[in-house]
């Protein structure tokens, strides 16, 4: 029911509460995920209601018995209301297919809601971290730790060649997906993101907005994974993303906002301010326009423009403004009409503390 | 009458399959049976019992995987397959596919699950104590669900089996 998930503030349990964030002008977050199906049991979409169940009550056994420094909250999401739910989907944690799905599913999650285990999804179980900054190697470590704790109970379908076996063929393999979300807006601003696409399909990564699949860039914030899961152990693929593409991508944005601050300033300056002093003022404001703003203010205080506000308030409000947040913050009954008001609340209050 | 397993229809296809000491049933309604490949044109065909993956071959079942039923025509409308005997079975098929959403990488390097860890007969042991459970719950013997339920927890913790 909603009060299980309630027990976790989504608030206070935010990665993004922590100082720690290497690389956190450009990289805002790491994310590990592995995709992982039980032995006997066909794949969910082949799966009638009571294999569902069968293997989510196995999952939530071994969930119920991790150890003290690293327990799971497990949440039944088909008892779940919607705005909990949404909570839950506006957090990367749940996709928004398994958010509208009517099968028996659900996900166990860690304190700070960073690791996370979905049941019943495309796959049987997708382990997940989230971490800020560049730590995607210390999430892959999150994954693997949870990953060996599974397996010592249960039988993972998997083949010596093919290695792990999943739903869809493009996740065989290790199963992993390793991404991070970075804030490019320099490179926007010069004209010049066509070099971090071009790296992207040199190194078989994906490009994506926010929101991952088929989602537009909003806020100059883009996620970047490995599209290959086989012939690389899990090792690799993260050091193709933290190693070969990465430091030469950081490098180019920090260079183009160096040039930027000194080739359009006033530009610069304007842009910044006028963010600022509209999100201060504001009553009413909508999510895509305020994400934008909040994106603007990011750069600026990166530069040196705006002092009195950290990057980790813009982080955080990234996630804070969009609606299930803000109706956990001010009341599961709010009708959509009045959400727009909440939000320029909110980002008054949070931007003139 | 038995309901079938995806809609409230009738089933008029019941298949039972024991693969690794796992029983799992199938009850199908007439369109969902021939969506999974099954064709059911004749009022003999409608209880299989098929045994094991490859007993009891039918015309029906030869060109779908013999553990889900999946047909090769189903994988391409969602470009997802049925169940991992699913690799097996459209494997020639599949070598393309996967070559050519891999960078045509065709083996795995990555981690493997540590072979001491992975206790299949454990994994086995708890299937059959939960649905024990579920059974005990739904006929509300709750002293044995107790039981059950402290065997269960205790296989998780690592301890012995129990035999019953």
């Amino acid at each position: 029911m909603a009060a299980s998930y309630m027990k976790i503030d989504p608030i206070k349990n935010c990665p993004f509460n922590r100082d720690d964030s290497p690389f956190g002008d450009v990289v805002l977050s790491s994310r590990a995920r592995l995709a992982r199906n039980l032995d006997g049991f066909p794949f969910v979409h082949r799966s009638s209601s009571s294999d569902c169940k069968e293997v989510s009550s196995l999952i939530k056994q071994i969930c119920d018995h991790q150890p003290d420094d690293a327990t799971l909250e497990w949440v039944n999401l088909d008892e779940l209301d919607a705005q909990s739910t949404e909570l839950f989907v506006e957090r990367h944690l749940v996709s928004s297919d398994l958010a509208n799905a009517t099968h028996p599913r659900a996900i166990a999650v860690g304190p700070e809601l960073s690791r996370s285990v979905m049941v019943n999804e495309e796959d049987h179980i997708r382990i997940q971290s989230i971490r800020p900054g560049l730590q995607l190697d210390e999430a892959r470590k999150d994954v693997e730790a949870l990953d060996i704790r599974i397996e010592e109970v249960i039988a993972y379908a998997f083949d010596e060649q093919l290695g792990f076996l999943t739903a869809c063929p493009t996740n065989v393999g290790t199963g992993a997906r390793f991404s991070v979300m970075l804030h490019l807006p320099a490179l926007r601003i010069i004209k010049d993101l066509q070099r971090v696409r071009n790296a992207c399909e040199g190194m078989s990564l994906a490009i994506r907005g926010y929101q991952g699949e088929g989602s537009k860039a909003i806020a100059d914030l883009y996620q970047v994974s490995n599209q290959v899961t086989l012939g690389y152990t899990e090792e690799q693929l993260c050091s193709i993303i933290a190693n070969d593409f990465l430091p030469p991508v950081i490098e180019w944005e920090r260079e183009a906002r160096k040039s930027v601050a000194s080739n359009q300033y006033s530009k610069l300056e304007d842009q910044t301010h006028r963010s600022f002093g509209l999100l201060k003022s504001a009553r009413m404001i909508k999510l895509h326009e305020a994400m934008q703003c909040l994106g603007n203010i990011r750069l600026g205080i990166c530069l040196g423009l705006i002092d009195s506000i950290e990057i980790k308030t813009i982080n955080k409000l990234f996630i804070e403004i969009h609606p299930a947040h803000l109706r956990h913050l001010y009341g599961i009954d709010t009708p959509d009409a009045e959400i727009c008001s909440l939000r320029s609340d909110l980002l008054r209050e949070k931007l003139t503390e | 009458m038995t309901t079938c397993d995806y809609c409230d229809q009738d089933a008029v296809y019941h298949d039972v399959q024991i693969k690794n000491g796992v029983h799992k049933t199938q009850n199908l309604c007439k369109q969902h049976a021939t969506e999974a490949g099954f064709l059911l044109d004749s009022a003999d065909l409608s209880i299989v019992l098929n045994i094991g993956e490859s007993d009891l071959p039918s015309k029906s079942t030869a060109v779908a995987c013999s553990d889900c039923g999946m047909t090769i025509a189903q994988y391409k409308e969602k470009s997802l397959l049925g169940c991992p005997t699913c690799y097996e079975t459209f494997k020639n098929k599949l070598k393309h596919i996967i070559a050519e959403v891999q960078d045509n990488h065709l083996q795995h390097i990555g981690r493997a699950p540590s072979s001491e860890g992975v206790d299949v007969n454990r994994h086995l042991e708890v299937l059959r104590l939960l649905k024990k459970l579920d059974k005990a719950v739904n006929q509300e013997e709750y002293e044995q669900a107790a039981t059950l339920r402290d065997q269960i927890r205790e296989l998780h913790d690592g301890g012995e089996l129990h035999e019953n």
